[in-house]
């Protein structure tokens, strides 16, 4: 039996829980908490160091309340995403009957990257649903942009008040509405200049080659073999199901690379790309999900010119 | 440009543009084998005669030529069949001969073959190309070493390609891949080079031709030469693995691809990372 709010429903119950105080966030989060183990509920806290210590200061020492290391977590939407579809898969297996987890997009994630992180709140809306999981993402208004505000309200189907009221969000919209939209794409800074690569249809190969000849050594190894990695997919995924031609264009300094590759298609159809392995065999999905997981900032754009989809490696933008 | 050395075996794939070009490598390979001690075989299209009449006029083949240091040989006197190769049989054949070149007192047998006309058609290629793997796995206990040479006008680039990534090395350009048999305290084989889209079916065409055979439920890649492979190739090998009820293991792989597979769900696939 599922207790609380989301009593009574099958699957993801989404709030936010927006809040202008300390008070304000324990006031909510403290009894979620200790409801969820009252109710023998798997009880996770994803938060960053400085909410989470504030959430475990205020928790009886012996809550069986479990940490997870918010920064770790949330890391990259699509790999918080295929994290989370593997606890949840687990706990249910293990007889859960609901789960309640308190997390938060870290600071970084609020700023210039924020783009990725709006989609994957939408988008959990339905990864998340096959699992009778009641989550909280927490915002601090104080610090938090309005047009990030206006996002949360948009992908959360729920506020969390601080008085202990649900209040449905008036702005939500569907995830296939919301992850349709054609969101702005601000040039990277390092954009400015010239790209060190402006290669028209090059292979797969002659693009991993170029990000090589222009990029080693500015990365950590591992950083920038998955990069490479996202290259090639990224490349690949234009030349097989874009439309012809495909441009590679790569900038770099020194601890950053970003590359774009733009086609004049129209993109993936499939409002999930990216975020969720294809399930349906969408061309192209797979190529783009591993490409979410081997960079620290992708986003993507469409225009009257054909899409683009830009890649980051290295410290992402705001960091 | 050749690929880098990998092997400690000697099997060269050398797609050339014409007969002197031809000539001219297969003559160099050739004398670093006499100078190692070694038979030397020419096997060359055609007649045999006017290409030892032409050696006997280049430097250090004269000698070796009358000693029967160096022979030249038609295709037919070095291959057990012209039409459609036995890969057994022609692997059987360089072993007794490498064995008589040891016996005679030469540390071994080198051959440089033209084997154009053994490949022209895609039945011959696909004999061609399993003999290509047998004979990289009978370098482990022979002291032999083969330089195959293929006519690029007259092949295409896309055959020779079919034989040159089952050699350890070949010219066709780095970006091709390459799978071949290694000492097997480093696995079945060694997979080397990069693997994407562009050169898939050519690699599960390779794999099927090499014929490896699980090891305790294992097939080992040695991998430390594998500079990129993508997630379709992964996925293949697993495949792969499963239908042989084995698992394949990526021996010495970059880290990358470790993490690649991790994403994957991959059961019959394991990677041990280098670094």
């Amino acid at each position: 039996m599922r207790t609380g709010p989301a009593a009574g429903r099958t699957g993801y119950f989404h709030e936010a829980l927006c809040y202008r105080s300390e008070e304000e966030l324990l006031a909510v989060v403290v009894p979620f908490l200790i409801g969820g183990v009252e109710a023998n509920e798997p009880t996770f806290v994803a938060l960053g160091e400085r909410t989470g210590n504030l959430v475990r200061a205020a928790l009886p020492a012996d809550a069986k309340v479990e940490f997870l290391s918010g920064g770790d977590v949330y890391g990259r939407p699509t790999a918080a995403i295929r994290m989370y579809r593997q606890l949840l898969a687990d706990l249910v297996a293990d007889g859960a009957t609901q789960i309640r987890i308190i997390g938060e997009v870290p600071p970084v994630g609020l700023g210039p990257t924020w783009d990725w992180w709006a989609r994957y709140e939408s988008a959990i809306n339905r990864a998340y649903d096959d699992w009778p999981l009641w989550s909280m993402c927490a915002y601090d208004t104080r610090s938090t942009a309005p047009e990030v505000l206006a996002d949360v309200a948009a992908t959360h189907p729920c506020f969390a008040a601080p008085d202990g009221r649900h209040v449905p969000s008036a702005d939500y919209v569907a995830p296939e509405t919301f992850l349709s939209q054609v969101r702005p794409m601000p040039p990277d800074p390092i954009q400015v200049a010239p790209p060190l690569v402006d290669l028209l249809d090059p292979t797969a190969a002659q693009a991993r080659a170029a990000v090589h000849q222009v990029g080693q050594g500015r990365l950590r190894a591992d950083e920038f073999d998955d990069f490479v990695v996202a290259v090639s997919e990224t490349v690949t995924n234009g030349l097989r199901h874009g439309r012809s031609p495909v441009r590679f264009r790569v900038w770099a300094d020194a601890d950053r690379i970003v590359a774009t590759v733009s086609d004049t298609g129209t993109g993936p159809v499939d409002p999930y790309a990216g975020l969720l392995p294809s399930a349906n065999g969408t061309p192209g999905g797979l190529g783009l999900w591993i490409t979410h997981q081997s960079c620290n900032h992708v986003t993507s754009h469409r225009d009257a010119e054909g899409f683009t989809l830009r890649l980051t490696a290295g410290r992402p933008l705001g960091a | 440009m050749l690929t880098e050395q990998s092997s400690p075996y000697w099997h060269l794939c050398w797609a050339y543009d014409g007969s002197t070009e031809f000539m001219t490598h297969a003559v160099e390979f050739l004398r670093a084998g006499l100078a190692a001690g070694e038979r030397v075989w020419f096997v060359v299209p055609g007649a045999a005669e006017p290409v030892r009449d032409q050696l006997l006029g280049v430097r250090d083949f004269a000698d070796a030529l009358r000693t029967g240091a160096a022979q030249v040989h038609c295709l037919a006197g070095a291959y057990t069949s012209t039409a459609v190769i036995d890969p057994a049989s022609q692997v059987a054949a360089y072993r007794s001969a490498t064995r008589d070149a040891v016996t005679d007192g030469y540390t071994g047998l080198r051959v440089a073959a033209d084997a154009t006309e053994l490949v022209r058609t895609p039945t011959q290629r696909d004999a061609f190309a399993r003999y290509e793997q047998q004979v990289n796995e009978m370098m482990r206990t022979e002291a032999f070493r083969a330089m195959c040479a293929y006519d690029r006008t007259q092949l295409g680039e896309p055959a020779i390609a079919e034989l040159a990534c089952l050699h350890p090395e070949h010219n066709l350009g780095h970006q091709q891949f390459r799978l071949y048999a290694v000492p097997m305290r480093q696995g079945q084989v060694a997979l080397a080079g990069e693997l994407d889209p562009s050169n898939h079916a050519l690699f599960r065409t390779a794999l099927d031709r090499a014929e490896l055979h699980p090891v305790d439920d294992e097939l080992v890649l040695e991998a430390d030469e594998l500079r990129f492979l993508d997630h379709r190739a992964l996925i293949h090998l697993n495949e792969y693995a499963r239908d042989r009820h084995a698992t394949v293991v990526l021996r010495a792989a970059r880290s990358g691809v470790a993490r690649l597979a991790a994403l994957l769900d991959l059961p019959a696939l394991r990677v041990e990372a280098a670094r």
